[in-house]
């Protein structure tokens, strides 16, 4: 008994040793609130929490296996994963043409959105590419990202899923950033952004334009479009310093406010906590990035140190997105809370992002001098 | 940087430190979003919280009313005159139908749907939100409501609404004393409004004619109101506060309804009115108008049709003859001009008059006639009320004069409200100088006077004001206020309680003439020479009255008129007034038979009147005891 006690606990150190301790706990805090948050929502429906708990383990898995990965094996299979999801995106491009919320592939046993994948496997083809590359990345070597890069997010647009696209560019960007990209190129850069918008405009769906003017005047049409928005901020704002307590919001109980355990499930947490909960639970995203951050630092080689920093910030994106989105500061697009809102593919593949962000951090200390 | 170039092992260091700048950059960066985006939740949170929790609140609460039960009204024997009966309305819910024009069709066939609800169900559906329940039918019968429970889950979004409405079980027979109710309109609400009672623009009736008008606001209670929320489909979750309504208040007639039925009867199909009052207390023990109509078609909105058909009938039978109806009070005004001239000392009950069938003024040559050609001879007053002699009453108002007729008669109520508890009550005229210069402007000429002396000429009386003069004959010369309501109550629970009434007033001084007015109208029922001794025959009471005729068409000269032979719209009104028993009077009538031409047929009216009610067992049932 003891003794299989003993194996048990050597198998759980050895499977932990890669584990960064601040970085899961501060993981694992998020996923309380998540579960906390989305049983108020549930109204004693409790398969809901219960699918979101298999999700957490599901991730959680993934993570401890990724963070056992060594970044060297991890870099060799890089251009398959990358081609492969590549390959999967065209299979929902192809068959989900005409029916913009279809961008789900059936598996059997679950849905997967390919898009997910995509945020793990454009930064790492693009860390994979640099970290061959003579840095900082010149034009040659910039015009072929923009090639990785750009092809996955060309295709998810067209899916159309505005929110992955942006998230899955910004990951790749993220790396070409981190890897030293000249100041004055991103300048040129952010100038023909700029100047391309009102063309980008012209490619937007017509349902991505009306949340864009949502956004400039959501009282417009306040039993339309502007529907969503206002009533996410009477949630946050009727939260007030301390929330109406837990189960107690009545704008996500009474189902004034839609998408309450999704995209807008910050808004219900803020409703029900207040402000003192937006500051523990914004406070805990930092605490994520920062030491998702420092754990890239640490990484002995480009190909990790850049794929575990884009990795974070892509986090901190969508942080920074949704909370904005939900309170009216940024326009609606499709991006979940990362971990808090329910979801499927989104919470394994965040979990295991950290899982490489953990190996890469891990390497270091292990090898490194 | 770029023209430098390091060694493997340099520019590993050289990238990990590019990279530790840029993560540091990155850093503070999404710690300054975060920060920000802290500061923007704070001003969502603490500065802008009063609004933002308004609105929440805005969301999710709403303040509906409590109609409160309206309250019932009764006989004085306890039977209901107008209750609140369960009803079933046609709701439907545009939201929550697929094909709007398919499901009216579909009902149409399961429901009567006329024109007339289908335009007003689309009205309706205009002017509220998708998720408001539209009526689409006021009253579903009961087939119809077992028709829907069949096929209801073929019908989403359709709702049968149980609600209570107003009902008179008596229909026309209470029409013109209970009243009706009618839904608000337009005007109604603007009136509510204006007098700071807006909160009863949501009560489903108001009263509209008779006692449901008057006592409106006994009946209405007071509305309460409850916060209660709703989720997103306006649908109520729980109440939150709750202020009660209070019911409307009970009221109690002294109206006994087998004697209003006796009444109508007792017109044999004849129109007119008739008013019985209780002579000790001044309570309405009866009222009919003839024709009248059933109350019940109002309730619910009258059909344009219906009210066109009743209002243009030339029978008129939504006037109300009893307070709204003026008719000359002829000589059925005989005995109160007696008494004027006893108590004042003019004549004595032994004072005579020769009657030879045609009075002149002097220096004038006009004559005013008797009805009985050569006259009665000479008569004292028991003969003259009796017989009903012109020539007594001429010589008696030439005695009194103008001037003292309209202040002696005054005394009776005539000429003004009689303060009844229904609307809009006549007035009537009490013939004066005054009263002729300021409607005519012109003076008083004598001979004016000579036809006032038997209630003719300018003279213009309700049957309310002669009922209620000829009870304070009754009661030993007490005039009261007669009223239909004589007591309320606040709930089922509670006790009837008296309405007071004011004191009555003394009108007649004299107990002497008093007897001596009253022999004369015995007489005229019971004596041989008596105008309406083939109505007191063979009564096993006595009845003292007064016959009279109403002129539609003045005497040409000195051609005479046979009534009986004019067209039916220029025949005189017969009248009568009276009481009975003599002995301890318990009822007083005033009839007036439209068209009747002699005052004997409203006397024959009277003495059916009078039978049903010495014929009633007195059985005074409290109301709580009745049953419904």
């Amino acid at each position: 008994m003891s003794g299989l006690l003993r194996w048990l606990t050597a198998l759980a150190g050895r499977l932990l040793d890669r584990v960064d301790g601040p970085l899961l706990a501060g993981l694992l805090a998020i996923m309380a609130a998540s579960l906390l948050v989305q049983a108020s929502a549930a109204d004693g429906e409790l398969r809901a929490v219960l699918a979101q708990g298999v999700r957490f383990a599901v991730g959680l898995v993934a993570l401890l296996i990724l963070s056992r990965l060594s970044p060297t094996f991890l870099r060799e299979w890089t251009p398959l994963a990358y081609l492969g999801s590549l390959g999967l995106i065209g299979l929902v491009f192809l068959f989900g043409q005409g029916r913009s919320a279809d961008l789900w592939l059936d598996l059997g046993v679950f849905y997967l959105q390919p898009g997910e994948l995509l945020k793990l496997s454009v930064p790492m083809m693009a860390a994979w590419f640099l970290h061959q590359a003579r840095l900082p990345p010149g034009w040659r070597s910039l015009a072929l990202c923009a090639v990785i890069i750009g092809l996955p997010v060309a295709l998810t647009i067209l899916q159309p899923d505005l929110g992955t696209g942006l998230l899955v560019g910004a990951s790749g960007v993220f790396v070409v950033f981190l890897a030293g990209i000249a100041w004055w190129r991103i300048a040129l850069f952010a100038g023909i952004g700029l100047a391309a918008l009102p063309v980008a405009w012209q490619f937007l769906m017509p349902y991505q334009k009306d949340r864009v003017l949502t956004f400039l005047d959501p009282e417009s049409d306040p039993l339309g479009a502007g529907w969503n928005i206002i009533q996410s901020k009477i949630a946050i704002g009727s939260g007030g310093i301390d929330g109406k307590g837990w189960g107690q919001g009545t704008q996500a109980q009474l189902d004034f406010l839609p998408e309450h355990t999704t995209d807008f499930v910050f808004s219900v947490f803020a409703e029900e906590f207040g402000w003192i909960g937006v500051l523990v639970l914004l406070g805990l995203y930092l605490f994520v990035t920062l030491r998702g951050l420092w754990l890239a630092a640490q990484a002995r080689d480009t190909y990790s140190r850049l794929l575990a920093g884009a990795l974070t910030l892509t986090f901190s994106v969508y942080v920074v997105v949704n909370a904005g989105m939900v309170a009216g500061f940024l326009p609606v697009v499709g991006v979940p809370m990362p971990l808090l809102s329910y979801g499927g593919t989104s919470a394994v593949s965040l979990l295991a992002g950290f899982g490489i962000v953990m190996a890469a951090g891990a390497h270091r200390r292990r090898w490194g001098g | 940087m770029n023209r430098w170039r390091p060694g493997p092992l340099g520019r590993s260091a050289d990238e990990a430190t590019q990279f530790r700048r840029r993560a540091l950059l990155a850093g503070i960066v999404v710690t300054a979003l975060l920060v920000a985006l802290a500061l923007g939740y704070g001003r969502l949170q603490i500065l802008l919280h009063e609004e933002y929790a308004t609105r929440s609140d805005e969301n999710r609460i709403r303040l509906e009313p409590i109609i409160p039960a309206r309250g019932l009204v009764f006989d004085r024997n306890g039977v209901l005159l107008a209750d609140n009966a369960p009803a079933y309305r046609l709701d439907i819910v545009p939201e929550r139908v697929p094909d709007l024009p398919a499901l009216l069709d579909e009902l149409g066939r399961i429901v009567a749907l006329d024109a007339n609800d289908l335009a007003r169900f689309e009205a309706a559906r205009r002017a509220s939100r998708r998720f408001q329940p539209v009526p689409l039918k006021a009253r579903l019968d009961e087939a119809e409501i077992a028709r829907l429970a069949i096929d209801r889950h073929r019908f989403p979004g359709v709702e049968v609404v149980p609600y209570l409405t107003r009902r008179y079980p008596f229909g026309a027979l209470t029409a013109h004393v209970v009243g009706y109710v009618g839904r608000p309109d337009a005007d109604d609400l603007a009136a509510l409004e204006a007098r700071g009672e807006r909160r009863f623009s949501v009560l489903p009736h108001l009263g509209r004619t008779g006692i449901e008008r008057y006592h409106e606001a006994r009946l209405r209670g007071e509305v309460g109101h409850q916060a209660v929320e709703t989720n997103v489909e306006n649908r109520p979750l729980r109440v939150l506060r709750r202020h009660d309504a209070r019911p409307g208040q009970d009221l109690q007639l002294g109206l006994d309804i087998r004697l209003q039925q006796a009444m109508v009867e007792a017109f044999q199909g004849q129109y007119g009115a008739a008013v019985a009052i209780e002579p000790t207390t001044g309570e309405i023990l009866g009222m009919v108008s003839l024709p009248a109509f059933d109350p019940n078609l109002f309730v619910g909105g009258i059909p344009v049709a219906d009210f066109r058909r009743l209002n243009e009938d030339p029978a008129r039978p939504l006037f109300n003859r009893n307070v709204l109806g003026g008719f000359p009070p002829g000589s059925t005004l005989k005995p109160f001009l007696a008494l004027a001239g006893l108590e004042a000392g003019l004549i004595t009950p032994q004072w005579t008059v020769l009657s030879t069938g045609a009075f002149r003024l002097p220096g004038q040559a006009r004559e005013y006639r008797d009805w009985r050609p050569g006259g009665h001879g000479r008569v004292a007053l028991v003969e003259s009320l009796a017989q009903s002699v012109n020539t007594y009453y001429f010589e008696l108002a030439m005695k009194l004069g103008i001037d003292g007729i309209s202040r002696d008669l005054a005394v009776y109520g005539f000429g003004q409200p009689t303060g009844i508890d229904l609307r809009g009550e006549s007035s009537g005229v009490l013939p004066s100088r005054a009263w002729k210069q300021a409607r005519f402007r012109q003076p008083w000429f004598p001979g004016e006077t000579v036809i006032a002396g038997i209630g003719q000429g300018y003279w213009v009386t309700t049957p309310l004001q002669l009922a209620r003069a000829t009870a304070a004959l009754a009661d030993d010369g007490r005039l009261r206020r007669p009223h239909l309501v004589r007591a309320v109550r606040a709930g089922f629970d509670q006790p009837m309680q008296a309405l007071p009434q004011p004191a009555p007033q003394q009108v007649v001084r004299d107990p002497a003439a008093l007897a001596a007015v009253e022999a004369g109208l015995v007489a005229a029922l019971h004596g041989p020479t008596g105008t309406a001794r083939l109505s007191g025959e063979g009564a096993a009471y006595r009845i003292a009255g007064k016959t009279g005729t109403a002129q539609r068409v003045g005497r040409q000269g000195d051609a005479r008129i046979d009534s009986a032979r004019l067209p039916l719209h220029l025949r005189h009104q017969a009248l009568f007034v009276g009481y009975a028993p003599v002995e301890q009077p318990s009822i007083a009538v005033a009839v007036i038979v439209e068209h009747g031409g002699s005052g004997a047929v409203a006397a024959a009216v009277a003495r059916r009147i009078f039978d049903a009610w010495m014929a009633l067992p007195p059985t005074a049932v409290a109301p709580d005891e009745a049953a419904p």
